[in-house]
């Protein structure tokens, strides 16, 4: 049951005197969503293509499929499919014939491959649109069919080069839903390349975070955006607040750090122990920071209210403290009246990471 | 002030006009002596040169022969069927020639490392004089390959002289390709050769097609090389040629074979472009 579906093992590519991997691993399990999420240039879609064998890596032990050594496999003879960006419809073929197009490369018999595309244009809530053309199709119609053209064959794994990418903001936020309960019915391994924090919080079981053709850390949604183990991730993930302290004491997840003359207690989710003295970041989050709170507050301090700004569903404050500006959001709409004030942060709250 | 604006306003308008004539002098230089040539070839007295008295007995003459009238200023023994099959099949032949060549060298090309130099290389017949390349012809293809001067050896110098046309136009179908859709095929399960035939086949014929025309009109109307490579053989535009240098002329009846030729050609041009590079 453990035994993951598709593994990659060790893989560096170099186009020219550029690095894309650096010796990148993973592994994704039946039926998980899995993201790879990273900004341009980061090697995530170069994974995804080398894992669809559009690329040959320049260097990898192995790929795996299924138990199958895939490695030097022709794209052609993968049990994958691709859904791209720039959707990569045939202009000469009508949605119905672009669909069908898997089937009939595997010599489905014609009732089949009919029932089957009928199916799966519903699916994708297309039906009747078999006969247009791919260029009477609008942006999101087009996604589908992409989808539709890649689904029908029921490939072992799904992968998605940045799906909605050319899509605007309303259209992309329903079809991450849509995509997502997708997954739940199909119980399919889906394989996602995103730049979009947000779409792989929403969507996936676990997401790999990649920098500079390295993973910088992996996890499920929930841990990437809570416990970052870096400023690059923190800093990726939207965190607002990073700060730089020592290290004072840490007694396994208990931390204090030392902030300018202020101590404050922190939390520590790495598994080895930091030393006296360290150099390390500190991540909090705006939403996290209680204003006015209670005095008798852990990590309570005086700070200014430097300036407000008025976002609508909130409003951002910014507080001049004497560890530097901190931001802090505010989702109630009272306004602050006084400009000093007193704020806390709670220990869980106070996220420890290595320099 | 106000004046000084004025003045520059005009001169502004005046420079305008620079593009504007040179551009419409160009197009009457290329357009009317076609024109004077189609009147011409209704016209009575076609040889004064002066278009007039009009008929369409030069037309008739084409179709029944020019023997029919005997008795006559001009007759002649102009006998079109004769050349004309022969271009139509040595143009068939070029086209062909043409339109796989050119498929094959486009798509590779574009894939090579030294792309620019290969493609002045087949491109410089364009800037030889026609007369020059087709002497080396004619001793290569004599001397150098032993091969009898013919049909064969016609449309082999016709496609030398249309490939870079070809080429041109397949490299432009090629260029404007998305790859990601050859990807996305492979990706689907296609063999290489699958994507080929079912994808990029389709995707890029119109081109082809336009490639192929190009290769026939260019081989329909080549004179310079003909003149070595042919032999006995006679295309339409070498009996032309010597017909209009003739004595029995039969001028007239040429200036209506352009006519027609001009017309067909234009609108093919004109289907082609259409059908072939119109919007997606």
């Amino acid at each position: 049951m453990d035994q993951p579906l598709l593994t990659v093992k060790n893989v560096s590519h170099r186009f020219g005197d550029i690095v894309a991997l650096k010796r990148v691993s993973i592994s994704a399990k039946k039926g998980e969503f899995l993201t790879l999420l990273g900004e341009s240039g980061s090697g995530k879609t170069t994974l995804l293509r080398i894992i669809a064998g559009l690329e040959t890596p320049t260097e990898v032990d192995n790929i795996k499929l299924s138990n199958h050594d895939i490695t030097y496999f022709p794209a052609d003879k993968r049990n994958c499919t691709t859904v791209f960006q720039s959707y990569a419809l045939f202009p000469h073929m009508s949605v119905f014939k672009n669909i069908e197009y898997g089937l009939k490369i595997r010599k489905i018999e014609e009732n089949q491959r009919r029932k089957k595309v009928e199916d799966t244009l519903e699916l994708v809530r297309l039906t009747g649109f078999g006969d247009r053309k791919p260029s009477e199709l609008s942006g999101g119609q087009k996604q589908r069919v992409a989808l539709a053209r890649a689904l029908v064959t029921e490939p072992a794994v799904l992968l998605f080069d940045e799906p909605l990418g050319a899509l605007d903001e309303r259209l992309r936020v329903d079809m991450q839903v849509e995509l997502k309960e997708l997954h739940e019915r199909l119980k399919m391994t889906f394989i996602y390349v995103t730049h979009s924090q947000e779409e792989a919080l929403t969507m996936s079981d676990r997401i790999i975070l990649m920098r500079q053709g390295e993973i910088e850390q992996e996890g499920p949604p929930h841990e990437i955006f809570d416990r970052p183990n870096s400023s690059f991730v923190a800093q990726f993930m939207g965190t607002e607040n990073i700060f730089h302290g020592t290290v004072v004491s840490q007694n396994g997840e208990k931390c204090l750090i030392s902030l300018n003359d202020h101590e404050l207690e922190a939390t520590w989710y790495g598994h080895e122990n930091l030393q006296k003295g360290s150099k390390v970041f500190l991540a909090v989050r705006a939403e996290r920071v209680e204003l006015n709170p209670g005095k008798k507050r852990k990590n309570l301090f005086e700070g200014t209210v430097a300036k407000t700004i008025y976002k609508g569903k909130y409003s951002d404050h910014y507080i001049n403290t004497d560890f530097g500006e901190l931001k802090s959001r505010v989702w109630d709409k009272s306004s602050l009246q006084e400009s000093e004030i007193l704020f806390s942060l709670r220990p869980q709250d106070i996220i420890v990471m290595r320099h | 002030m106000s004046q000084n604006r004025k003045n520059k306003f005009r001169i502004n308008k005046m420079l305008r006009l620079i593009p504007v004539t040179l551009g419409s002098l160009a197009l009457f230089f290329i357009y009317f002596p076609i024109f004077w040539l189609m009147l011409l070839s209704f016209s009575a007295e076609p040889l004064t040169g002066i278009p007039g008295g009009w008929h369409f007995e030069w037309y008739v003459d084409m179709v029944y022969g020019a023997d029919r009238r005997e008795g006559e200023a001009f007759v002649g023994d102009f006998q079109l069927k004769e050349p004309l099959t022969k271009s139509i099949v040595i143009a068939t032949l070029t086209s062909l020639l043409c339109m796989v060549s050119a498929v094959l060298v486009g798509r590779s090309l574009p894939k090579m490392k030294s792309q620019g130099l290969l493609l002045f290389g087949f491109l410089v017949p364009l800037m030889v004089p026609g007369i020059v390349v087709g002497i080396g012809m004619f001793l290569f293809f004599r001397i150098g390959l032993g091969i009898k001067m013919g049909t064969w050896s016609l449309a082999l110098a016709h496609f030398v002289w249309a490939f870079p046309f070809c080429l041109l136009v397949i490299l432009v179908v090629v260029s404007r390709l998305d790859q990601r859709i050859l990807e996305a095929a492979r990706d689907l399960g296609a063999t290489k050769t699958q994507t080929f035939f079912q994808i990029e086949l389709p995707i890029i014929k119109p081109g082809i097609f336009a490639a192929g025309f190009f290769g026939f009109l260019l081989s329909f109307n080549e004179l310079p090389f003909s003149i070595f490579m042919r032999k006995g053989d006679m295309t339409l535009p070498i009996y032309l040629w010597i017909q209009s240098g003739a004595h029995n002329s039969s001028v007239p009846l040429i200036f209506a074979l352009s006519t027609i030729i001009t017309i067909i050609s234009m609108l093919v041009t004109y289907l082609i472009v259409r059908v072939g590079f119109g919007k997606e």
